[in-house]
Order: C-alpha cells, then sequence, then structure tokens
C-alpha cells in the first residue's frame, strides 16, 4: 500500500552551491524557485496499479525520487508498506566494470536485500533475464535492453510491496515486456501495488486500475484510467507544437479556391491527440474566388517518416462540388482513425477531376498534425486496422455441431 | 544500510583500488614502504641519538619501529578524512538512485582503511618477532587508541563532506591540511628536536596525542597519558555529535545539490 498525502518540493536553485550556506548563515533568501511538487495525495491500495500521466517536468521523477527515498520532501508525508523498488532510470547503482552476475549482488543489497536473500534469488534472477552466458561478461558489454532485463529481474525478485515502473522498460523487446507485463500481474494478484509511469497510454489504460495527472506539480486529474488518458491528451492538445518535427509544409496552386480555414479534432478528446478508433473531425472552410463547376477535395494521411497512409478525395467518394465566385463553403470531413498509435499529418489539396495534374487549385502539405495514442477497442498491430472477421468451422461435416459455430465481427465494435 | 551492503562496499572498495593492475595489492604496501625508507635513509642517523634519550634500545632498528609506528596511523588517519570528505561526491550515483543513509554510507570506508591498516601491521608484527622485541599487555590499548583516532577522523570527515557538496574547496583544502597537519605533527622526528618554546604548541595538536599513546603503549612500555586520550574522545565524541547534526541538518539539500 503506499499513502502519499500532500507531498510538496519545491527546487531551489542557487547561483552556486556555496549560497546556500551564506543563505543559512544571513537568512537572506539567495534562490529562486522551483515547485516540482505542489501538494500531490494519493493511495494506492494492495493489488491496485495507479497510472501517472504528465508531461515532461511535471514532476513525476521528482515524485518518483521522493518514494524511493532518493530525495526528501520539503513538507507532507507518505507511507508505504514493504519495500520499494523499480526501474527508476536504468540499472540502479550498477557497475559497468562488474560481470552481470557480480551486479546481482551488488544491485540487490543496495536494494536492500541481505546476502542470503540474494543468494537464494540469484539462479532465479539469472533465468527470467534471459542473459544466458552473458551473465559472466562485464555490464558495459550489454545492450540497453540486457541491462533492462537484469535491473528488472533484480527488481521483481526483491520481494518489493511497492514496484515502480517507468520508461524504461520500453527498452526491452515487445517479448520482454511481454514477460514483464506477466510478471506483474502477477505481482500484483498477490497484493503488491504498483506505479506505473509512461507516456504510452494504450499501456496506462490496459494496465491501470486508476490514473492522476500531473501538470505543475498538481495533481489535476484523479480517475478512471479512460478518462484520465483523454484528460492528458487533451494537455497535449493545448501546448503548442514547439517540439519542431521537420515537417515540411508547402502550399502551391492557381488560387481559384482556397482552404481559408482548417481544425482537426477527437470527437471525444477534443484535441488533436486521438485514440486509435476515434473518430476525427475535420473541419474546413473554402473560399471561391471565382465560378468553379468542378471542384475536387482530397486529403492524403501521412505518418511520421512522411509515407503516405491513406487519402482518398471528393471525386472518388462521387461527392462533386460546384462553387460560385466569393461563395464560402464549410465542409466537415468524418474519419474513424483506425490508425497505429503514432505522429501523423494531413495534406488536403483542392483540384479539378480525380486527381491534381490536370488543374490544382491548392495543394497545402502537411496542414494539420495530429497525434494517435493509446488503442481504443480492440487490439492490433502493425500500421493500421483493417476490418476483419474470423470463423472457426470443423472440418469433418460429421462433427459438425451448431457450438462450434463462432464467428467474431472484429470490426463492428 | 544493513550489514551485508556495507561489508559489499568495503570488499568492492578494496578490490577497485588496483582492480586491473598487474601488482594488485602489492601496491597498497608499495606507497608507505617507500616512504618508511625514505624517511629512515634521510632522518635515522639523525634521530637515532635523540631516540636514546626515550629510553628504550632497540638498535638499529629503534627508529625504523619509532617511523612504522607513527606512519601507519597518520595514513590509516588521514586517508579516512579525506575519502570520507570526498565520499559524496565518490558515491552520488548510488546516492542519486537508491535510499542509502548518507551518515552511514562513509563507514565502508573506515572498514576499508582499517582493513589495509591491519594487513600492514602484520608485516610490521613479523619484522617485531624477527628482531626479538618484547611485547606486553599494553598493546590490549592499541584497538582502544585507534577507536578515538577514527572516532575523530569520521567525525571531522563528515562535516567536511558535507560542507564541500556546498564549498568545493574543501577538497583541495583537506589535501593541504593534511600535508601541514603531517609535518606539524611528530611522526618522522621526534619532538626533542625542536626548540623548546614551540613544544607548548603541540598539545593543541589532536593527532599529537593519538601517535604518542600509540608509541607509549607499543614501543615505549609504558601506560599512555589517560587525561589527553579522555579530552580527545570528548572532542572526538562532540564532533561526531556536531557531524551528524550538520549531515541531518543540511540532507535535504545534499540530496538536492547531488
Amino acid at each position: 500500500m503506499i499513502d502519499v498525502h500532500e507531498l510538496r518540493k519545491h527546487f531551489r536553485f542557487y547561483a552556486k552551491p556555496s549560497d546556500r550556506l551564506r543563505e543559512i548563515v544571513t537568512r537572506r533568501p539567495r534562490h529562486h524557485v522551483h515547485p516540482a511538487l505542489d501538494g500531490v495525495s494519493f493511495q494506492v491500495a494492495s493489488g491496485e496499479t495507479l497510472g501517472i500521466l504528465g508531461r515532461n517536468g511535471a514532476g513525476k521523477s521528482t515524485l518518483l525520487k521522493i518514494l524511493t527515498g532518493v530525495l526528501l520532501p520539503d513538507s507532507g508525508t507518505f507511507e508505504l508498506t514493504g519495500r520499494i523498488t523499480g526501474l527508476l532510470e536504468l540499472g540502479t547503482g550498477f557497475d559497468t566494470n562488474l560481470t552481470g552476475d557480480q551486479n546481482i549482488l551488488a544491485n540487490g543489497l543496495l536494494l536492500g536485500m541481505t546476502r542470503q536473500e540474494v543468494e537464494a534469488r540469484r539462479q532465479a534472477i539469472i533465468e527470467f533475464s534471459e542473459l544466458g552466458s552473458f551473465i559472466h561478461e562485464p555490464l558495459r558489454t550489454y545492450s540497453s535492453g540486457m541491462v533492462m532485463r537484469l535491473a528488472f529481474a533484480i527488481g521483481i525478485h526483491a520481494d518489493p510491496q511497492c514496484f515502480v515502473i517507468d520508461e524504461a522498460l520500453s527498452v526491452g523487446d515487445a517479448h520482454f515486456q511481454q514477460k514483464c507485463m506477466r510478471r506483474i500481474r502477477d505481482f500484483r494478484a498477490q497484493g503488491g501495488s504498483i506505479i506505473f509511469v509512461s507516456h504510452d497510454l494504450n499501456a496506462v489504460k490496459m494496465l491501470c486500475d486508476k490514473v492522476i495527472v500531473l501538470e505543475g506539480g498538481r495533481a489535476v486529474f484523479s480517475g478512471d484510467p479512460e478518462s484520465g488518458a483523454n484528460y492528458y491528451n487533451r494537455l497535449l492538445a493545448e501546448e503548442t507544437d514547439l517540439d519542431g518535427q521537420a515537417v515540411q509544409q508547402a502550399h502551391y496552386g492557381s488560387g481559384e479556391v482556397e482552404i481559408e480555414a482548417h481544425d482537426l479534432r477527437g470527437a471525444q478528446s477534443e484535441g488533436s491527440t486521438l485514440s486509435s478508433g476515434e473518430r476525427a473531425h475535420i473541419d474546413l472552410t473554402l473560399h471561391a474566388h471565382e465560378d468553379l463547376d468542378d471542384v475536387t477535395l482530397g486529403l492524403m494521411i501521412r505518418d511520421r517518416f512522411g509515407q503516405d497512409i491513406f487519402g482518398t478525395n471528393t471525386w472518388y467518394l462521387g461527392q462533386p462540388l460546384a462553387m460560385r465566385a466569393g461563395e464560402r463553403r464549410r465542409c466537415r470531413l468524418e474519419v474513424d482513425v483506425w490508425l497505429a498509435p503514432g505522429k501523423y499529418t494531413l495534406t488536403l489539396a483542392l483540384h479539378a477531376g480525380s486527381d491534381h495534374t490536370t488543374r490544382c487549385y491548392q495543394w497545402c502539405d502537411n496542414l494539420i498534425r495530429f497525434d494517435v495514442a493509446g488503442i481504443r477497442g480492440t487490439q492490433f498491430g502493425g500500421l493500421c486496422r483493417l476490418p476483419l472477421s474470423c470463423t472457426f468451422e470443423p472440418l469433418d461435416p460429421a462433427e459438425a455441431a451448431p457450438r462450434d459455430q463462432e464467428g467474431a465481427d472484429a470490426a463492428s465494435q | 544500510m544493513n550489514a551485508s551492503l556495507l561489508l559489499h562496499l568495503t570488499r568492492q572498495d578494496l578490490v577497485d583500488r588496483y582492480a586491473g593492475s598487474i601488482l594488485g595489492a602489492a601496491w597498497t604496501f608499495i606507497m608507505p614502504l617507500v616512504n618508511i625508507l625514505i624517511f629512515t635513509l634521510i632522518f635515522s642517523r639523525i634521530m637515532g641519538m635523540r631516540l636514546g634519550e626515550l629510553g628504550v634500545e632497540l638498535g638499529q632498528y629503534t627508529y625504523s619501529v619509532y617511523l612504522v609506528i607513527g606512519v601507519l596511523a597518520w595514513n590509516l588517519f588521514a586517508n579516512t578524512l579525506t575519502r570520507v570528505t570526498h565520499v559524496f561526491h565518490d558515491k552520488a550515483p548510488i546516492i542519486g538512485k537508491v535510499n542509502v543513509s548518507l551518515l552511514a554510507l562513509p563507514l565502508y570506508i573506515l572498514l576499508s582503511e582499517l582493513t589495509i591498516y591491519a594487513i600492514a601491521n602484520g608485516f610490521f608484527i613479523v619484522f617485531l618477532l624477527l628482531i626479538d622485541f618484547e611485547f606486553t599487555w599494553l598493546w590490549l590499548l592499541w584497538p582502544l587508541i585507534l577507536a578515538v583516532m577514527l572516532t575523530l577522523a569520521y567525525a571531522i570527515g563528515l562535516i567536511f563532506a558535507t560542507l564541500s557538496v556546498f564549498i568545493r574547496d574543501i577538497k583541495q583544502f583537506v589535501g593541504v591540511l593534511t600535508q601541514l597537519w603531517f609535518w606539524l605533527t611528530p611522526i618522522v622526528y621526534v619532538i626533542t628536536i625542536l626548540p623548546e618554546r614551540w613544544t607548548a604548541l603541540f598539545v593543541l595538536n589532536p593527532f599529537y596525542h593519538v601517535v604518542n599513546a600509540l608509541r607509549d603503549a607499543l614501543m615505549l612500555q609504558r601506560v599512555p597519558a589517560v587525561a589527553p586520550m579522555l579530552a580527545l574522545l570528548l572532542l572526538a565524541l562532540g564532533l561526531l555529535v556536531f557531524g551528524l547534526w550538520l549531515g541531518r541538518r543540511l540532507e535535504r539539500d545534499i540530496r538536492d545539490f547531488l
């Protein structure tokens, strides 16, 4: 069980470390303050998993460091039953010159195990980490995934009551991640409490019983994972997109008709970050400067590599459009975004006929950016989800009994 | 901080010291041995005559015994003090990731240095046996004197370690301090070579009393003066209490700054 009450941690920044001592002596402040945590409270019961969402700098790491005892809070209290371990950054106190085997002892002792406890679990740790003969090699020869495997194996075998999982887990390959997830579920079933910090909304929704969203050191949301993820999505959407992903935006065309305004929102998230499977509303305002009897609106969704994922236009949809000079027209496109989580852009175009090669009025490359985070409903892998159904039927007609008929239309969810 | 972790850190410290070097643990003795040889060559003639006044006669080895007792004890004291001072910087990667007690963490340095000291003295005792040295029950005082000395080193080290998080100069300062302190203590020389009006000031030097007590008990076969050692014990405990208080008071800042 984890019980956190009104934790506050304000980092004080000094021009130089000695100013801290001068401050104590002269009793005059010589720092500026950064509120990393500003009164955060929550409980995680035994057997429960709490997800913590928040943007970079929202206070997640500070919170975890306080819980693991690496930092001391300014005020507030927290109670933990038993030992807390986790994957807080890769390889807590690992010595890269020692072998994996030697690091098991060093790391285990640092996590608070006794020598006897480490020895008793050594074999289980080695087996779980699947390092094979690498366990006798120095740690510096390991890949980051191997370090993670060893770290996770030691952490989970330290018999913690509370376990912290952060982004480090994402270093492992799919096979090991699934193994970790199974182990985490076992751990939870045995009454352990888990704190899960991730930007993978999908995993958060799958794993967590409840979610808090941190923003500016405060828990701005606390509730069920689905709503928490949506709340977090909305937070992200408000963030001005300054990460400057080098996406080329280009506008060109003859300009007889133009896209005056554009907007893309998830039907539920109400922002430009949506769950896979959520309906996207794309609202456009078209403005014609001349009489045109043949206007086609086209769109293309591209992934972060600039690869075309999906596109179509109103010509193919059989919805021809004619506009008079000076006319403005509102247009709404609705599409269920069955795309794998990731970053995408939307390219829009206005032209005559089936494609822009005869007459192109306007072409707007990568006009809108949006993110897909987390999957709603049936899981899938790959780039996008295709409507798929499945039927099982007996091969031998003699055994044909109606009870074996099991069909599922996965697309109908 | 459980015992297993403390022992592991100690062992790792001893292993790491010369890991990968060809001579390995031998280096532990080469430095002090070279020191002792140099001092013996340079000073044994000059000091030998003065040592006669102490009333002990070990022939040509008198000065060597006098020197080794002082040098080994000083190395233990100074190394403990210096390394405890650096401990928070040296162990920052661990302190920043796992919950270890800041005030108990330096204990591994104490154990590690004590091990080196014990091994070196093992060789010293073999040497004493070879020259037919007479051992007395006064040798039982050895651990007591060491305990006082190490408490002092640990306490001063802890205070410096805490301050050095905020004032980086402490590290250099301790280097200078130990150099001066070494020469201001009669370790390689005999105090009687100094003008008498200076010797009164030596009473203020804590390590002077330590080295005197050690030589009294181990070499000169007389009971060390009790009063200075008691005063030293009180001083060491006082500094230790202050060091622990200071460390606890500033623990949050230390963890923030590292």
